[in-house]
């Protein structure tokens, strides 16, 4: 992690001429923060904090708005992915193809579920709206390169590719070294994870939701953890006993300075 | 019933992405043609004449929507729409692939017919392979000559900035696209002031869908007239089907406008032996289904609209009856409550409680009065939104729930101590 944060003003130092073309493309600076944004997605392998801030200052906006943007977009990954984002089509003409078995299949052959990222940090897994190729379906697409008619023999033989490392598409950038905390299910089954790939997948438990927490049980469960009662139980147990906990806030009263 | 072939010429027969093989068929002489020969108000006056209608979806003609340009300013911009997401529409996504520089040349003179200057292209962050090809494109043409300053030395400048969404339906809406393309989130904005008026930094701005501009293109080669010829009464000309679901021969058909519906299930290869037809989709996941009764009628956007359905943007899925209708109830609806960008509460409410309901019947787990609340909440999400995504919850559910209610009766399950949504 330090890693990545001490190499950022590096990559940015590199990338700064490309930034400077792009935002040269149009009128007005803003227009440039989704270019940019994709720009540091490809070379860092997802959206960091600091190319926010930075696109944002470059741009004229505020690191505010920029986040607010970001999480906006389903492409735009807020937290590290896997080396292959896996994302199948669930759209309406591969479901009814049979996009449900296929779907079923990549879950069991993966381990993981929707939006979640393999522990070993080779796969992220996302289950995502129509693609636009309905008479190639069912279809997915691997780091944006489509793969079509999909059955179990080839998926096999590409999820084999991917691990063998001789898969035809280039894997995601990954600046942030996956360290044995890119799964965490308990978040993924109490936030249902709505949006964005990789919000689930969260390297850093104090990291509070947004997009990837629509219940609000990761903030809720972070404040309980922090400041409320300090809570220092695992990070499963607290998100378990949460609920029981703002019942017995709500009992007390001022307790947390309501 | 020959298959008509104008933008989709060549496509799958040569490989048309390079500019050599584009200019051998007679690429760009439209282009050279209208910078050089013709006045702005010429191509518009040809297009209305080609009574062209949007293809991207609402179908508004064309050269109307140019015509609402305010006279007296000069900046204006065109933006293409390639931001192709709507459920089972596939066809900008082979234009892109297969005809970039015909798709170049349609932007090109679509900006010229509005004297603009600067124009862009807004393509779906997905298609990442089809914004590398176009950008290919784009390099050769600017090379060639066919974009810049003082094109072929007439004086005419023009600049094209190939932008990329990032995943988000509702910026195919053309005011959600604009704030997109100006660097924020994606919500659609108040309407008026339309773009035309107040669009891309408060100037005017014209949103075209990419197959409309394609077909600029032959328009001006053969003559408004040979477009105006085709087609029935109200809609003229050509259009790209998407035809998916049920069928041997999934794919993009060019059709003549008024062509039956029956001939292009058959077109794409019939359904699949021993299968009966339950339903088609005529215009995306934004249409209802039309049935049985209704194959013989022609395809066109009278008629659809006739059949309580839209001709959209084309796609056309066919469903047999093997279809669990529900569980396409669900899938819609899930696709919107996903997609809803939140700004207006019937949509964002609306949608995602539709969606726990639609669920729960999927799974057999039912209430009493689910079949009710259903309709009651569709009802009450439409025409209360900013955008169209709110009102495309209701069509598909409602036309498959009042033709099939027993399927979706049968799975709600009499059970007392069963908890709403």
């Amino acid at each position: 992690m330090t890693e990545r944060e001490n190499n950022f003003p590096a990559l940015l130092q590199r990338l700064k001429p490309q930034c400077e073309q792009i935002i040269a493309q149009y009128e007005h600076k803003r227009s440039a923060f989704l270019p940019l944004m994709h720009l540091f997605q490809r070379h860092e392998g997802f959206v960091s904090r600091e190319a926010m801030e930075a696109a944002a200052e470059m741009v004229g906006t505020t690191p505010a708005e920029a986040e607010g943007t970001v999480s906006f977009y389903t492409l735009l990954y807020r937290r590290p992915v896997g080396k292959y984002m896996l994302q199948v089509c669930r759209g309406l003409a591969c479901t009814i193809n049979g996009a449900e078995d296929i779907m079923a299949y990549f879950r069991e052959k993966l381990g993981i579920g929707h939006l979640q990222t393999s522990q070993d940090g080779l796969f992220s897994y996302e289950e995502v709206e129509c693609l636009a190729a309905c008479d190639r379906a069912t279809c997915m697409q691997v780091n944006l390169e489509f793969v079509y008619d999909l059955t179990p023999q080839t998926i096999d033989a590409m999820l084999d590719a991917m691990r063998a490392g001789s898969y035809g598409v280039a894997p995601m950038a990954q600046t942030e070294a996956p360290d044995g905390t890119w799964q965490i299910p308990q978040d993924a089954q109490v936030a249902g994870g709505r949006k964005s790939p990789g919000a689930t997948g969260v390297p850093q438990p104090d990291n509070a939701g947004g997009v990837g927490d629509p219940s609000g049980v990761i903030m809720l469960d972070n404040i309980i953890n922090r400041n409320i009662l300090r809570f220092t139980g695992t990070r499963e147990r607290a998100v378990i006993d949460s609920r029981a906990v703002v019942e017995r806030v709500d009992e007390e009263g001022t307790r947390a300075g309501h | 019933m020959p298959v008509t072939k104008v933008l989709t010429a060549g496509i799958g027969e040569v490989d048309l992405r390079s500019i050599d093989a584009y200019r051998q068929r007679g690429g760009y002489k439209q282009w050279e043609r209208v910078v050089r020969e013709l006045q702005p108000v010429d191509v518009l006056n040809i297009v209305e004449k080609s009574e062209l209608r949007g293809r991207g979806g609402a179908g508004f003609p064309t050269g109307r929507k140019w015509s609402f340009l305010p006279k007296d300013k000069n900046v204006r911009y065109l933006v293409c729409n390639c931001d192709e997401a709507e459920p089972g529409t596939f066809k900008d996504h082979m234009l892109l692939e297969e005809v970039p520089h015909l798709v170049l040349e349609g932007i090109l003179v679509g900006a010229y017919a509005i004297a603009s200057h600067h124009a862009f292209m807004y393509i779906r962050g997905e298609f990442q392979r089809g914004y590398e090809i176009f950008c290919a494109a784009l390099e050769e043409a600017r090379n060639a000559g066919y974009l810049g300053q003082n094109i072929f030395g007439t004086g005419f400048d023009l600049e094209l900035t190939v932008h990329r969404g990032a995943g988000a339906y509702i910026c195919g809406e053309e005011t959600a696209m604009l704030n997109s393309l100006e660097g924020k989130r994606g919500e659609p904005r108040l309407k008026p002031p339309f773009p035309a008026v107040e669009g891309l930094y408060s100037k005017p701005t014209i949103v075209n869908n990419v197959e409309t501009l394609a077909y600029l293109v032959p328009i001006l080669e053969h003559g408004p007239e040979w477009f105006a010829a085709v087609g029935t009464e109200r809609s003229k000309g050509y259009k790209i089907v998407s035809v998916s679901g049920h069928v041997q021969k999934p794919g993009n058909y060019e059709i003549a406008l008024g062509t039956p519906v029956r001939e292009i299930i058959e077109l794409a290869g019939g359904l699949r032996p021993g299968r009966t037809l339950m339903a088609v989709q005529p215009g995306g996941g934004s249409s209802a289904c039309i049935f049985e009764e209704q194959l013989d009628w022609p395809y066109d956007y009278e008629s659809m609209a006739k059949a309580g359905s839209m001709l959209g943007s084309g796609a056309f899925v066919v469903f047999d009856d093997t279809t669990d209708f529900v569980n396409c109830a669900y899938n819609l609806v899930r696709f919107f409550a996903h997609e809803s960008c939140g700004q207006c509460t019937p949509c964002r409410e609306g949608g995602s409680w539709m969606e726990r309901v639609l669920e729960r019947l999927v799974h057999r787990r039912g209430v009493p009065g689910d079949y009710e609340m259903l309709l009651r909440i569709a009802g009450s999400i439409t025409g209360l939104n900013l955008c169209p995504l709110g009102d495309s919850i209701e069509p598909f559910l409602k036309s498959v729930m009042l033709r099939f209610p027993d399927r979706f009766q049968e799975r709600i399950v009499a059970a007392p101590e069963a908890q709403p949504a």
